[in-house]
């Protein structure tokens, strides 16, 4: 069996989700998560498996979206043509994040990428030709000859394969040699250099792939209803509210992004009303959670696994090392 | 033959000399040992041949034929130098099985575009590897642990470890840091048959870094000898037990012949 056919089975399960929802706002808040599943997936790979600081990674999403926007409305490309050119604008914004993180680590890096995030929202807020602070308007739906994917009901039919289909490609790279050269830069870079793993090389695909993915999120964005883009939604708030879903989630854990970018999304919609509180809480839940939960969700959940699977041959180790 | 050459390797951290001027050659096939006092400039050593740090101009090591002086890391590995480290460096956070197959990273033949698509001959390229990457850690008896985060296990098991992964690579010379400092005796012996095992095996080259003055003496046919960065002996076991040098150098003072003798008998 191919491995991507319990996938498309995945898909064709989930196709079901809409009829089930009420309102048109509940489609689009479906819609919303599928965005933010692609987005949280696609960090957790240069942050999860490579163990590489951003939080410029709503900077990339903001770029993915103004250039789709660009290119549909400015270029008048359609939508199938604008989004993988809006990916490939970001993989080459990847590349550019990535070169600092050759040298720098940790905080340094987290400075440098947050220096990008802000300047690009604040460049987008100064550029008349991209709306300025006013916003971008009219980016053009997806169409398939005639038929229009204009409302959120027929939207979902374009982001949640989507969706899909960046889980299972982060899975497929997890489980590969690749992922396994990720994890080890994660892990320790000299050993992993020393077991034959271009580390530089490795970090900056890394990079590029989590670009990618930011940009297909943005792309998908820009070409929801109701076809705006506003500069402020790609602040620092967004890049906390970004970050709580894959530490929350469980660094390194792909279904742990997943259920993080679901969970935070409906818990953001639900907590509207409380905006001036909700980015101290969720700072707070970040801190707690690096805490008290250091691998999220995710970790809590292998290691249940974990410990259930290894007790008999820890006890058994720990009894032959007691004897003398 | 020899598989490494190393000429007037030095290594200067700031003012400080780690290494000055150190000539070393090892024999295709052999078991070279090195050892010396703390801070002799041994791990610094394996960290100038592995590429870890770059050699300051003058110096020149050639593996295999091959000039390697001041090359990555990675390529040094991928050309079959492969090493242990003396803190160990396993990933802790992935399985057993997972750290060895890093260890054939270099061996593994697949694009990661073949792998989103899953094609056919990634699944039996992945198949290949865990496979040998198994019967390897069979052969060092952590079979059972394979799925085990590398994280829980014991200390005598990363060391096992350690070495496994290094030997996944299949290389020609094999460098062991200290690999039986913290182990118990009898875990000192099982690690030694376990690197003699291999390099008969696998007619690999070895040079260990040792502490243990016995376990250097019971394995090595040729011994050579640090301290403050210089090489101050080299030769069989015999003639280095015989060198006064040698041993005043691990005891930091002056000898009669009688403590020499004592020192001997006990080490
Ligand atoms: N990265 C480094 N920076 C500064 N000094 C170092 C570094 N690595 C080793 N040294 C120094 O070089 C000397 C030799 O160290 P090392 O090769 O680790 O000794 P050994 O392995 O023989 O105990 C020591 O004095 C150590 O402090
Ligand atoms: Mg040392």
């Amino acid at each position: 069996m191919h491995p991507v056919l319990p996938w498309l089975g995945g898909i064709a399960v989930l196709s079901f989700l809409p009829l089930i929802t009420r309102t048109a706002y509940d489609q689009y808040l479906l819609n919303v998560i599928a965005i933010n599943v692609v987005l949280a997936v696609g960090l957790n790979i240069v942050k999860g498996f490579a163990g590489q600081v951003t939080v410029g990674h709503v900077a990339v999403m903001a770029i993915g979206a103004y250039a789709s926007a660009v290119f549909s409305v400015h270029l008048g490309l359609p939508f199938w043509l604008a989004l993988p050119a809006a990916m490939a604008v970001c993989a080459g914004v990847g590349l550019l994040v990535g070169i600092p993180a050759l040298r720098l680590e940790g905080a340094y890096l987290a400075l440098a990428t947050l220096g990008l995030a802000e300047s690009v929202r604040i460049v987008i807020s100064g550029t008349e030709w991209l709306g300025a602070a006013m916003g971008f308007e009219g980016i053009p739906p997806p169409h398939i000859g005639g038929f229009v994917m204009e409302t959120h009901f027929r939207y979902y039919f374009v982001v949640m394969p989507i969706a899909v289909m960046g889980i299972y490609i982060s899975f497929a790279i997890l489980r590969s040699d690749m992922g396994r050269a990720f994890k080890a830069i994660r892990e320790d870079q000299l050993a992993a250099a020393a077991s034959g793993v271009h580390v530089a090389k490795f970090k900056l695909i890394a990079f590029v792939l989590s670009a990618l993915y930011a940009g297909c999120a943005g792309s998908l964005k820009a070409h929801m209803a109701p076809g705006y883009l506003n500069p402020n939604d790609y602040s620092l708030q967004e890049m906390v509210t970004l970050l709580l879903m894959v530490i929350f989630g469980g660094i390194g854990h792909i279904w742990g992004a997943v259920i993080g970018a679901i969970a935070v999304t409906i818990i953001n919609d639900l907590t509207q009303d409380y905006y001036t509180y909700r980015m101290a809480i969720f700072g707070g839940v970040i801190v707690l959670t690096v805490m008290y939960m250091p691998r999220g969700i995710g970790g809590m959940i292998e290691d249940f696994w974990v410990r259930k699977r290894f007790a008999a041959l820890r006890a058994a180790t720990k009894a032959r090392q007691a004897a003398p | 033959m020899n598989l490494l050459e190393i000429k007037g390797l030095s290594k200067r951290f700031g003012g400080f000399r780690a290494l000055s001027g150190i000539d070393l050659n090892v024999r295709q096939g052999a078991v070279h040992g090195i050892i010396g006092p703390n801070g002799s400039g041994k791990s610094t050593l394996f960290n100038m041949i592995s590429g870890v740090y770059l050699p300051e101009p003058g110096s020149q090591i050639v593996f295999n034929g091959t000039d390697i002086t001041g090359k990555p890391s990675h390529e040094i590995a991928r050309l079959g130098v492969a090493r242990t480290f003396q803190m160990l460096r396993i990933f802790e956070g992935m399985s057993v099985i997972e750290n060895m197959m890093v260890g054939h990273h270099g061996l593994t033949g697949y694009s990661p575009l073949a792998a989103v698509f899953g094609v056919k001959s990634v699944r039996s390229e992945e198949r290949r590897v865990r496979a040998e990457m198994m019967e390897l850690l069979n052969f060092i008896g952590l079979a059972d642990y394979a799925e085990m985060p590398a994280g829980e296990m014991s200390g005598g098991q990363r060391r096992l470890l350690a070495l496994g992964r290094a030997m996944a690579a299949k290389p020609k010379l094999l460098m062991l840091d200290e690999p039986g400092a913290g182990l118990s005796p009898t875990n000192v012996d099982i690690l030694l048959d376990t690197v003699r095992a291999l390099q008969q095996r696998f007619g690999l080259t070895v040079i260990i870094i040792e502490h243990i003055l016995k376990l250097v003496m019971d394995t090595c046919e040729t011994v050579s000898v640090l301290e403050h960065g210089e090489k101050i002996a080299e030769g069989t076991p015999a003639e280095i037990s015989a060198d006064h040098r040698v041993i005043e150098a691990y005891l930091g003072r002056e000898m009669k012949d009688e403590e020499v003798r004592d020192f001997l008998r006990s080490a």
